[in-house]
């Protein structure tokens, strides 16, 4: 007995070593191979000459020169930028979490009929290729400015709906999936205490569900806080600008790349998303959740 | 039961809603705007049966404050913004900077002007000529007086059927950049290029005798037109006619033959792209480049030793494209008279050519400034581009770039021989145009 | 499961409620009441379709019981009709209409353009001009012909000679032109550009001779050089005497020699640029082999991506872990960078002559993949470079969805003997395939149409040789058929990509829906667990 329990020991003991040793490997392989792009990208914003083709991954002057461009530049507001970024961003994630919520509450708990086309109506009509829309979208805006200036064409409020017109989509699915594992004997229990279903979704559902719209929350972060298609057509004035716009503009030009200052910027620009992650990662790990879903 | 709820419910509704209507009505003295001003509805590609709201401009009671919005891309932008803020000063009339990419400038002018929102100005190359006035969104420019200040091939440039439709700035073409401590004198031909090349290489100086950065017709086009190769021909109005395609002319293959040649002999290397072929002139593993005035900083700041020569020759003359940037009016500018003031009046004056010219220091096409250029090296482009053709701005050209760029490709990549490629790529061209309307 | 049909609606019943509701329906529906008449004055018939819509379908959900569930969903789905359905359905539109380059505008709006052409005619007069201006905005022109003669013209009323000095006009300077006429005062050069919009558009004097300013230094007796005649439906050229009959088949005016005026206009052309698609040459090239690539691209990536970010997951699944936060957000910065920087970064690291990882490979083995020359190796360069970005949102989702699958579950897996790899085959593979497959689904429908990669990274290159169109080997359907759209350089038949557009998005579409009726047996798996 004794011995087999010694063996049964070491021979657990000996897994979560090379477990754990597994787990190192693969933590320095996965990061290099992550950062190292990026840490590319770091290398060329200090380097002052301005070329992809001469970069070395130590510049040889480095300097902070790109950064001094970047940041002093009166006619391209690098830092305004990123708050108007930081801003639309924030509110679309919010705003579409929400909307997303309501709607993948409804589709989970009420079995209505035409329930399941709808939602691949909806997941069908999402799939449609952007690129043509740009024009449809640029009219609207346009029109609607002559009615509500505040959400027309060149202001952020005119961005943050059209992005919002994605909010209903494959998130609503993925909430869906999660607000289904969530037992229905907590609904039934809230209501027989008497509260509605609203209640119900605010008070009860909803805090269990954190991981889900946290993870919604950041990718729809994310998503707008890159997109650089729609936000280029529909900004005007650089003030209104997004951080990917200028960005974007710094290199598209006719072969004239400021490679060293877009460099930096782009490594400005990615410290929001990266502060953003580590917020939210509690709430994506969640532990409540474990606890709530076991009853 | 339920129907009549339901129907109750909507009655108290439209109460409500009537009762806030009419507290909203007299609330805000509803400034209907005014009708979406000119712009009969834009080009609607609305799904609707598009009643295009005939609406001509009538000359509602405009706001008196005029003002003038031009697109310039980031390049040039902040020294229109410094121009601009000189104008108001002056004239008391604002004028507003907006930056487009480059890239993003004709598109976007495109869907904007028809739509009303549009710039009166916008600045860009002489080759969107042909797809901007084809679909009518540019008002003809009369320079007046000022007309003989300009370069007479860059008024010729942006001139489309017999009408100027801007007012040019500046001209660029490329040039034959090569390295005296390499070359001694600048080749004259082609052929001597080839043997310079074979030799400095044999000799270890040099990584490739001669760079060419892969794909890019462009820079191709100074060697086609040496061996007697075209892209269209002309008109004996010195108009391009779309259906004489000069790719697949004695020439145009002659010139394919002889980068087959180079690249079989190892002079010239697949997958080098612009910046590496730069980078490698600017370290000294190539002797000898074709590139234009955009590249002068990075090569000055490299300190490399460098000379400007003219295209080399070989069975004809060697010369470049021109490309010609110049201020453009839109045909739905509201102010068409004022941005045409503002570009004769004051843009068009030595004080403010030369401030263009400085902050990006290309020939200018102002002559007062051009002459005075004490610059060597901006000379020297002049120079190489005596007898450069201007871009085709025919609409048929958007047709030509990608398949004679891929021919280039695969020449350089080996995959087909060079009369196919070239054959084969004004093909599709014509198969193309053809397509088209 | 089958209850929930009727949910308990307790406190929707109830007096505030109800009176909430229709405050709010009366706020929506004042507010549209309120635009609607603004809009179809300015005959934006669209914008009244869908404002419509969406206003009577947020009336009917919130009125009528059986649409309650859609009560949730109204924000989103009155966003998603104004964003994405009203675009499809343009694009839709489109697809049946020749908007392209010279069809731009609307027949109208040709006419007005070509309308606004002025021209001198034979024999015109032309005159340099002063201005002048009263304090309410009168305006009046000091006229001096070329031979030196001197008039007054006022907007609407005919042109008169004068002379300086006589009735209330002021006496001339040392500038030769009057220094005021009546109470309007001179303009002089800097002050009257201010006032140029103004003047443009003014007609000075009566017919027949009727001036417009036409530069600073010039005002003209000029006419519209391009006139509409109804009747005729035609536009004459006063020039030259051509009549452009319109052509409302092809969109433009058209003379007899067959001469087409530009710009041209759009016109309804039925399913021509569906019958030019199938007949195009595009689909007798090489039109199979892209789209297999497609296929093989976007499931390759998301194969690629999953499996790597589903491994990153499970790694740091265990929350004993140290450091795993920072990890986690390490793993996370592929993520945080745009797109576009990435891929032209990736690009300049594989870059054959100069780039670190072929450098670094030569170095090493003597060899290093030709990315940009081989078909082979570009496609799976495209892949890799699809792989660094995409795993962190698998890694992402995987996280979430991984939190959902409870304890329990794992524990009583073990007590029975369950090894590492059978647990994750027989628990965490199958649940987490029932939350996170649809977005397999959906990513797969992404990079279906995944545009930026392919451009940026090699622009669909390297380039088949022989082919009717130009083709390159990373090219997958949307960049392949675009550029028959809209060539190189721009330029382009928009008609025709909205057409191209709608057989992409229905091929998509299909292959999307078979994948969720094939996921329709997780779900029914998943209502066993």
């Amino acid at each position: 007995m004794s011995r087999n329990m010694g063996g049964f020991l070491a021979s657990k003991r000996r897994q979560r070593q090379l477990i754990t040793l597994g787990r190192v490997l693969v933590s320095v392989l996965a990061i290099l191979y992550a950062v190292f792009p990026v840490l590319w990208i770091a290398s060329a914003s200090f380097d002052p000459r301005n070329s992809l083709a001469q970069q070395r991954l130590i510049p040889p002057n480095a300097s902070l020169e790109n950064y001094r461009a970047l940041l002093n530049n009166p006619l391209q507001p690098f830092p305004r930028w990123m708050l108007n970024s930081i801003k639309i961003s924030l509110i679309t994630s919010i705003l579409a979490v929400l909307i997303s919520a309501l709607a993948a509450y409804a589709f989970s708990r009420f079995h209505f009929r035409g329930r399941r086309s709808l939602l691949l109506t909806i997941l069908l009509v999402q799939v449609f290729p952007n690129f043509l829309a740009m024009v449809a979208i640029f009219l609207l805006l346009q029109q609607i400015k002559n009615y509500i200036p505040s959400l027309g064409l060149n202001t952020h409020g005119g961005l943050i709906l059209v992005y919002l017109g994605g909010a209903l989509g494959i998130n609503t699915w993925l909430m869906k999936g999660f607000f289904d594992a969530v037992p229905r004997d907590l609904d039934e229990s809230a209501r027989i205490d008497g509260a509605s279903d609203w209640q119900v979704f605010w008070r009860i559902i909803f805090p269990l569900v954190r991981p889900i719209l946290a993870v919604v929350g950041v990718l729809t972060f994310i998503g707008t806080y890159s997109e650089v298609l729609l936000a280029s057509v529909l900004l005007r004035s650089k003030e209104n600008f997004t951080l990917a716009v200028g960005l974007w503009q710094l290199i598209e030009g006719q072969y004239t790349q400021k490679w060293g200052i877009f460099a930096a910027g782009a490594l400005i620009g990615a410290i929001p998303i990266m502060v953003l992650y580590l917020i939210a990662q509690d709430w994506i790990i969640g532990g409540l959740t474990r606890g709530a879903v076991k009853g | 039961m339920m129907k009549q709820r339901s129907l109750w419910t909507l009655f108290v509704v439209l109460l409500i809603a009537s009762l806030l209507m009419g507290a909203c009505a007299k609330a805000t003295p509803t400034p209907t705007p005014i009708p979406p001003t000119p712009t009969p509805k834009p080009p609607t590609p609305t799904p609707k049966p598009p009643t295009p709201t005939p609406i001509p401009p009538t000359p509602t009671p405009q706001p008196p404050a005029a003002k003038l919005v031009i697109w310039a891309d980031e390049n040039r932008a902040p020294i229109m913004e410094e121009i601009a803020k000189a104008f108001t000063e002056k004239y008391g009339v604002e004028v507003e900077v907006q930056q487009v990419g480059f890239g993003d400038i004709r598109d976007q002018f495109k869907v904007a002007a028809p739509a009303g929102e549009g710039p009166d100005i916008i600045i860009g190359a002489h080759d969107w000529l042909g797809e901007l006035v084809v679909n009518g969104l540019l008002a003809p420019v009369d320079l007046g007086a000022k007309k003989d200040k300009f370069l007479p091939s860059a008024l010729q440039a942006f001139t489309y059927n017999s009408q100027l439709y801007g007012m040019p700035y500046l001209t660029e073409n490329v040039a034959f950049f090569y390295n005296p401590d390499l070359v001694p004198e600048a080749p004259k031909t082609w052929s001597e290029v080839t043997k310079i090349a074979a030799e400095l290489e044999k000799a270890g100086k040099v990584k490739q005798g001669y760079v060419l950065h892969q794909g890019d017709p462009y820079h191709f086009y100074p060697i086609m037109t040496a061996f007697g190769g075209y892209v269209f021909g002309k008109d004996k109005d010195g108009n391009y006619n779309p259906k004489d395609l000069g790719i697949d002319s004695p020439g145009s293959i002659a010139a394919a033959k002889w980068l087959d040649m180079m690249v079989k002999e190892g002079h010239l290397k697949p997958d080098v792209d612009w910046d590496t072929a730069h980078t490698m002139f600017e370290q000294g593993d190539a002797a000898m480049i074709i590139t234009g005035p955009w590249a002068l900083k990075r090569i000055r700041e490299s300190g490399v030793h460098y000379k400007i020569a003219e295209i080399p020759d070989e069975t004809a003359d060697g010369h470049p494209f021109s490309g010609v940037h110049g201020f453009m009016i839109s045909a739905f500018s509201e102010n068409k008279l004022l941005a045409q003031t503002f570009l004769t009046e004051f843009v068009a004056t030595e004080e403010n050519m030369w401030k263009l010219f400085n902050a990006d220091p290309r020939p200018s096409a102002f002559l007062p400034v051009r002459e005075k250029i004490d610059d060597p090296d901006i000379a020297a482009f002049g120079l190489a581009g005596k007898n450069a053709d201007p871009m085709p701005a025919i609409p048929e050209m958007s047709k030509v770039w990608e398949a004679w760029g891929n021919a280039i490709t695969l020449i350089f990549q080996q995959q087909e021989d060079p009369e196919t490629a070239f054959k084969n790529a004004a093909e599709q061209i014509r198969q193309a145009i053809a397509g088209g309307q | 499961m089958q209850q929930g049909t009727r949910p308990h609606r307790g406190f929707t019943y109830s007096l505030s409620a109800i009176l909430f509701r229709l405050l709010g329906l009366a706020v929506i529906d004042a507010f549209a009441v309120w635009l609607l008449p603004q809009i179809i004055h300015d005959r934006v018939w669209y914008l009244v379709v869908l404002l419509v819509i969406i206003t009577l379908g947020i009336n009917l959900i919130f009125l009528r019981e059986e649409y309650y569930p859609l009560r949730w969903m109204s924000p989103g789905l009155a966003l998603m009709i104004l964003m994405v359905v009203y675009p499809l359905l343009f694009t839709v539109y489109t697809a049946f209409t020749n908007y392209s380059d010279g069809h731009l505008l609307t027949k109208q709006q040709v006419i007005q353009v070509l309308g606004q052409q002025l021209y001198l005619p034979e024999g015109g007069e032309s005159y340099k001009w002063t201005a002048y201006r009263s304090e309410d905005g009168q305006y009046a022109l000091w006229l001096v012909s070329p031979e030196g003669k001197t008039f007054v013209a006022y907007p609407g009323r005919p042109v008169q000679p004068a002379v300086p000095g006589q009735g209330d006009i002021g006496p001339a300077d040392d500038q030769g032109t009057p220094t005021h006429i009546g109470a309007l005062q001179r303009l002089d050069r800097i002050r009257v550009i201010r006032y140029l919009p103004d003047l443009e558009k003014l007609e000075f004097g009566t017919p027949p001779q009727v001036l417009k300013i036409r530069s600073l230094d010039e005002a003209a007796a000029l006419q519209p050089r391009y006139v509409y005649d109804p009747q005729q439906d035609a536009i004459v050229d006063r020039k030259t005497g051509k009549v452009y009959r319109a052509d409302d088949r092809r969109g433009s005016f058209v003379a007899p020699d067959g001469e087409e005026l530009t710009p041209g206009y759009q016109v309804f052309i039925g399913v021509a640029n569906f019958r030019r698609l199938f007949r195009s040459p595009a689909l007798r090239g090489p039109f199979l082999r892209v789209f297999l690539w497609t296929i093989l691209f976007a499931a390759g990536t998301v194969f690629t991506t999953f499996a790597l970010g589903l491994f990153l997951a499970l790694v740091y699944n265990d929350p004993h872990i140290r450091g795993r936060k920072i990890i986690r957000s390490l793993l996370i910065v592929p993520y945080t960078v745009p797109s576009f920087i990435s891929i032209l970064v990736w690009r300049g690291l594989m870059n054959p002559h100069i780039g670190v990882i072929n450098t670094t490979l030569e170095k090493l083995i003597g060899w290093a993949p030709p990315w940009f020359s081989s078909p082979t190796w570009a496609k799976i360069g495209v892949l890799l470079v699809n792989l660094w970005l995409g795993y962190p949102y698998m890694m992402l989702i995987s996280t979430g969805a991984l939190q959902a699958i409870p304890d329990d579950l794992y524990e009583a897996a073990e007590i029975d003997g369950a090894g590492l790899w059978q647990r994750f085959r027989q628990i965490t593979l199958p649940l987490l395939l029932i939350s996170v497959g649809p977005l397999l689904i959906s990513s797969f429908a992404f990079n279906f149409n995944n545009w930026n990669v392919i451009y940026l990274f090699n622009r669909g290159g390297p380039p088949m040789p022989g082919t009717p169109t130009p083709v390159g080997h990373t090219d997958i359907l949307v960049t392949y058929t675009y550029r028959l759209a809209f060539a190189s350089g721009g330029g382009g038949d928009y008609g025709y990509a909205s057409a191209i557009t709608i057989i992409i998005f229905l091929i998509v579409a299909t292959i999307t829906y078979f994948q969720f009726r094939y996921t329709r047996m997780w779900e029914e798996i998943s209502e066993n667990v």
